[in-house]
């Protein structure tokens, strides 16, 4: 039989319209031993409190929905087992993020990051349909295929203390993110990019924490992107130094 | 309860149509878990500008002949001196492991025709120089070569 | 300041990055032999008295070498403390601390090949 086990939620509470700041609030929680730390938010909201609010959606770890703070470490909620935790656990919206409501944060400046480094393939000057397929060899697509295992979660974003402090620097996932479109063989964005990165992106305030990469759930690895990453922006711009190029 | 982020961090461009509770930093920022480790990096910074400026002490005096070299010399004998050097070493070492470890996964995967070695390749590579400079530069400045 | 300091970036990470690589790479026997064997008697003191001292760095190898441990270790140095500043909340006043700090690098630096080459 399975055994129920009560614990203790202190989740954070934040109504913009009736609270001038984040509070906490506790609820007791029967937990099934094989639950994960969103069943019991989700029973928190079914059974005990409706007015709680917060994001989910596939229960898998694909789709980056679910990313919290628990017991104080960015944990994607659906994938986190609640028994490894003891009698209490506390929830609290992504660090670095404004708050919106209860454990929802703001997700635009994050968005905005992503599309300003074109996380697509750019190509100087399109391929015709006729032209057929752009081959690519399995090297060429190892190379870059860890990269490309980001689900947009922002576990990365919440653990980084450099994040925390510049406001223009672009942050792990969008770093990652372009540093995967620089390698992809089919790409041609790279100088742009580069350019991005080494300007307002201010890829070289990252300062090692390598947090990024400990909490990905995803195992991409951002902090060796980033550091990849500066490592060809320098060659970019010691190039350019020499070839300076014409502007697409 | 954590310390406050910037007031702007992962900030929209525009502003939303609710207020927004202002974003905090990790709770354990920035001496608790990993953290610590880090902010031990970021501070052995301090240690590192400190020994440059004493070597670049030491460099000057052996520029101004005998006396000022013997008393530069003489003066690291003073206990201040001995527990700062003990400490330099330890952050020396330290920063030495935590970099070398972040090295090989800092290394573009392909530049042009040019891969960069295995990761324990690497690490082969960089110990053995530090082990064999350590050792080599060690033995001159005790004087047991040259 | 801002943009001067962003286009200066990628030197400052290059020399930062030799700083944290031959800085400690160099510096482990430097602090070892320098800074506690001699000073504790470990190691006779003629080991490094003048003379000696004088003619290991009077050539242009000892040169590079006494250069390269004076130097880079303030890349480093300014540049951690730097991050550190604003980790701790300094994100506005960098355009203050870190001209501040990358000035005594380069100073420092340019104080050492001075001081090497009078040697």
């Amino acid at each position: 039989m399975s055994e129920v086990r009560k614990r203790r939620f202190v989740v954070a509470r934040f109504d913009p319209d009736r609270d001038a700041e984040p509070r906490t609030q506790t609820y007791e929680v029967p937990c099934q031993p094989d639950w994960k730390v969103l069943d019991a938010l989700n029973y928190i909201k079914d059974e005990l409190d409706s007015t709680l609010s917060h994001r989910w959606s596939c229960r898998m770890a694909v789709c980056g929905s679910c990313g919290m703070n628990v017991d104080g470490k960015p944990t994607l909620t659906c994938k986190q087992a609640v028994e490894g935790y003891g009698d209490q656990v506390e929830i609290e919206p992504l660090s670095n993020f404004p708050v919106i409501r209860d454990l929802v944060v703001e997700l635009e400046g994050f968005l905005e990051k992503l599309q300003h480094v074109k996380p697509w393939i750019v190509r100087a000057k399109e391929l015709a349909v006729e032209a057929g397929p752009v081959r690519q060899s399995p090297e060429e697509l190892e190379l870059f295929t860890q990269f490309s295992y980001c689900i947009n979660c922002m576990l990365c974003y919440a653990a980084c203390p450099v994040v925390a402090n510049e406001p223009e620097f672009l942050g792990p996932a969008a770093i990652a993110l372009g540093h995967r479109y620089n390698i992809d063989s089919r790409d041609e964005g790279a100088h742009e990019r580069n350019e991005i990165f080494r300007g307002e992106g201010t890829i070289f305030s990252c300062s090692y924490a390598n947090e990024c990469s400990e909490v990905c759930p995803k195992h991409v690895d951002p902090a060796a992107a980033i550091n990849q990453a500066k490592f060809n922006a320098v060659i970019d711009w010691a190039t350019s130094l020499v070839l300076p190029r014409g502007g697409r | 309860m954590a310390r406050p982020a910037h007031p702007h961090a992962m900030a929209a461009s525009k502003p939303g149509r609710t207020r927004t509770a202002p974003p905090r930093m990790p709770p354990e920022f920035p001496m608790r878990g990993r953290y610590r480790a880090y902010t031990l990096f970021d501070a052995t910074g301090l240690v590192y500008l400190l020994l440059g400026l004493l070597a670049l002490r030491l460099a000057w005096a052996l520029g101004d002949g005998e006396a000022a070299w013997s008393a530069a010399m003489a003066g690291f004998r003073n206990p201040l001196y001995l527990a700062f050097h003990a400490l330099a070493l330890v952050s020396v070492l330290f920063v030495g492991v935590r970099f070398f470890r972040l090295f090989p996964k800092a290394q573009p995967p392909k530049l042009g025709p040019l891969e960069p070695p295995s990761a324990p390749v690497i690490l082969g590579g960089l110990y053995g120089a530090w082990i064999a400079v350590t050792l080599l530069l060690g033995a001159i400045l005790a004087g047991g070569i040259f | 300041m801002k943009h001067l300091l962003l286009r200066l970036e990628p030197v400052v990470w290059l020399l930062f990055g030799q700083g944290i690589l031959i800085g400690t790479i160099l510096l482990t026997a430097w602090v070892l032999v320098v800074g506690l064997l001699v000073p504790l008697g470990w190691v006779p003191a003629d080991a490094l008295a003048y003379q000696r001292a004088h003619r290991l760095a009077a050539n242009p190898i000892g040169r590079l070498v006494l250069l390269a441990i004076a130097a880079l270790p303030l890349w480093k140095g300014a540049h951690h403390l730097r991050a550190l500043a604003i980790d701790f909340g300094g994100a506005q006043r960098d355009t203050l601390v870190a001209p501040l700090l990358y000035g005594v690098a380069a100073v420092g630096s340019l104080l050492a090949i001075a001081a090497v080459l009078r040697i």
